[in-house]
């Protein structure tokens, strides 16, 4: 099957969460929900504060160590997007169902478990802040991320899995929508000048709002970049136009 | 963790007085499902069901492993069934009665019934077979998880392809997709779950909605095929029922059991036509295309 790089989301669909998301990109799809603010158990309650709870489930088989690592990764990022101050000894409780990954077809049907972590981080991070969104959860702000590969040939976007095991190393980075970074974590071996090529690339793609037009004149990665934010913006726009429908 | 929120004794007495004068608060019969929606996924052997506003999806994986011991010759089949805080806020922590009742029911339905032929999955007795892996995911709680997950569950086994696989002497070599076709599983008859809810001793209700289960008084799950035998019966705790009525149950099982094996029977054939490329194996064909 052919995978759209385009990525596409389904806001609201599950009827029992508060708020609720279907993500895809590049081959990866991840539904999300989440409830909240609720009562949360004596003992992880915080006195200032509310918990915020990420759990990330594969498609297939239990959750290992893997699924532990990008929970943490999820956890300490939304804590810094959403207003817990807000919400002091409440729960906001996240689920994040991995429903498909790019399957290969030459290698064997062993279940894969995302071998590498950071392929899927994007895709969850996105998932997470559109879940937030349409549960109406105040947030201090929104985040867009973005999965570049340093390859010997440059620094790709939305590399396929064949690229990402020929690269040198492979980078997540998410920013806010400040403009700020946020996540950074990289896997391989790179030189602090790479990183920073990656940074600017990223951000660049990540943080920068293009309209139709500009993107039609920018060339190689903007081709299909779009800016990232566009796409969150656009995604909100129309979910409030549809809320707010009642009005017209 | 919150506790899941039951009906007032409002909404309870409506709802009793409702079924008294033969009305359904979704204005469905008696003996009537919600629509029921059946995808695919694009990878082989996922499915998604979708009765009411109760979604599950399904997972089949399949993995080379080291038969047990005692059974050189079957290939294990496992049916994991988790029902997260995305189904209700109600269902984190430790598992749920529902989850367990759910696990067990599906393992008693297709696996004690011989649904899938664990022998066909052995390559070298005693040293590799196929381990076929069935992950159940609850996205949404609208009640009638039962006949949703094993529709779900059989659909997707249906779908599945496994790598095709050879063995010579002692080495297996199984195929990717890329290599060979996949071949689908050996299925031996398809099960289906049916629901029956029981309020005020007579009256039976098909395919309930969360707020109807948490009203009723018992309930019964009968799993039969299309061929109208009987796999098995589950009727755990709750108010006595006349066995006559069970009689009718069972009959009107079978009516639904074929109507959504037909549903099933149509979305695979759609999808089937979906895939098929044709062209690319069509094309090396030797025959001379003139001579009828």
């Amino acid at each position: 099957m052919a995978i759209s790089a385009e990525p596409t989301v389904v806001l609201s669909h599950l009827h029992h969460t508060d708020g609720s998301a279907t993500f895809s990109q590049d081959g990866y799809t991840v539904i999300g929900a989440v409830n909240g603010p609720i009562e949360v158990s004596r003992r992880d309650e915080l006195p200032e504060e509310a918990v915020v709870e990420v759990t990330v489930r594969p498609a297939a088989g239990v959750g290992g160590t893997r699924e532990r690592h990008l929970e943490s990764i999820l956890q300490a990022t939304l804590r810094q997007v959403i207003f817990i101050h807000n919400f002091p000894r409440r729960l906001i409780q996240i689920t994040l169902q991995v429903t498909s990954t790019p399957d290969n077809d030459s290698v064997g049907s062993k279940i894969v478990q995302a071998s590498v972590n950071l392929p899927i981080l994007p895709s969850l991070l996105q998932t997470s802040v559109l879940t937030l969104l349409s549960a109406s959860i105040p947030l201090a702000m929104t985040l867009t991320s973005i999965l570049l590969a340093v390859t010997p040939d440059g620094i790709l976007r939305s590399p396929t899995i064949k690229e990402i095991q020929g690269a040198n190393s492979v980078h997540v980075l998410a920013f806010s929508s400040h403009g700020e970074l946020l996540v950074a974590e990289s896997d391989g071996i790179f030189t602090m000048d790479v990183w920073d090529d990656v940074h600017t690339v990223a951000r660049r793609i990540c943080c920068v709002e293009t309209s139709a037009n500009d993107s039609m004149q920018e060339d190689g990665l903007e081709e299909k970049a779009g800016g990232i934010m566009t796409f969150v913006k656009s995604v909100l726009q129309e979910k409030v136009n549809q809320d707010l429908n009642w009005k017209k | 963790m919150p506790r899941e929120l039951g009906p007032s004794l409002n909404e309870r007495q409506f709802f009793l007085q409702a079924l008294k004068e033969e009305v359904r608060i979704d204005s469905r019969g008696f003996g009537d499902f919600r629509a029921i929606q059946l995808d695919f996924g694009d990878e082989y052997g996922v499915s998604d069901v979708r009765i009411g506003k109760t979604r599950v999806l399904t997972n089949i994986t399949a993995e080379v492993t080291t038969p047990f011991p005692d059974r050189p010759f079957d290939g294990p089949f496992t049916i994991t069934t988790s029902l997260s805080a995305m189904a209700s806020p109600s269902f984190s922590g430790p598992p749920s009665e529902t989850e367990v009742l759910l696990a067990r029911l599906l393992e008693k339905t297709l696996r004690r019934s011989g649904a899938l032929d664990t022998e066909s999955l052995c390559l070298i007795a005693g040293r590799a077979v196929f381990s076929i892996r069935a992950d159940v995911h609850v996205l949404s709680h609208d009640g009638n998880l039962t006949d949703a997950a094993c529709l779900g569950v059989v659909a997707a086994l249906r779908h599945f392809r496994r790598g095709d696989s050879e063995v010579k002497g002692e080495d297996v070599k199984v195929f990717t997709m890329a290599e060979r076709e996949g071949v689908a599983l050996s299925l031996l008859h398809y099960p289906l779950c049916v629901t029956f809810s029981f309020y005020e001793g007579e009256v039976v209700l098909v395919d309930a909605t969360l707020s109807e289960e948490q009203m009723r008084e018992g309930s019964c799950t009968i799993g039969m095929n299309k061929h109208g035998e009987v796999c098995q019966i589950a009727k755990l705790g709750g108010a006595p029922v006349d066995a006559v009525i069970l009689l009718s149950c069972s009959n009107l099982a079978l009516r639904h059991v074929e109507r959504m094996s037909k549903v099933m029977e149509e979305r695979l054939l759609e999808d089937a036509k979906r895939r098929y490329k044709g062209g690319i194996k069509a094309e090396p064909s030797s025959e001379n295309a003139r001579v009828p």
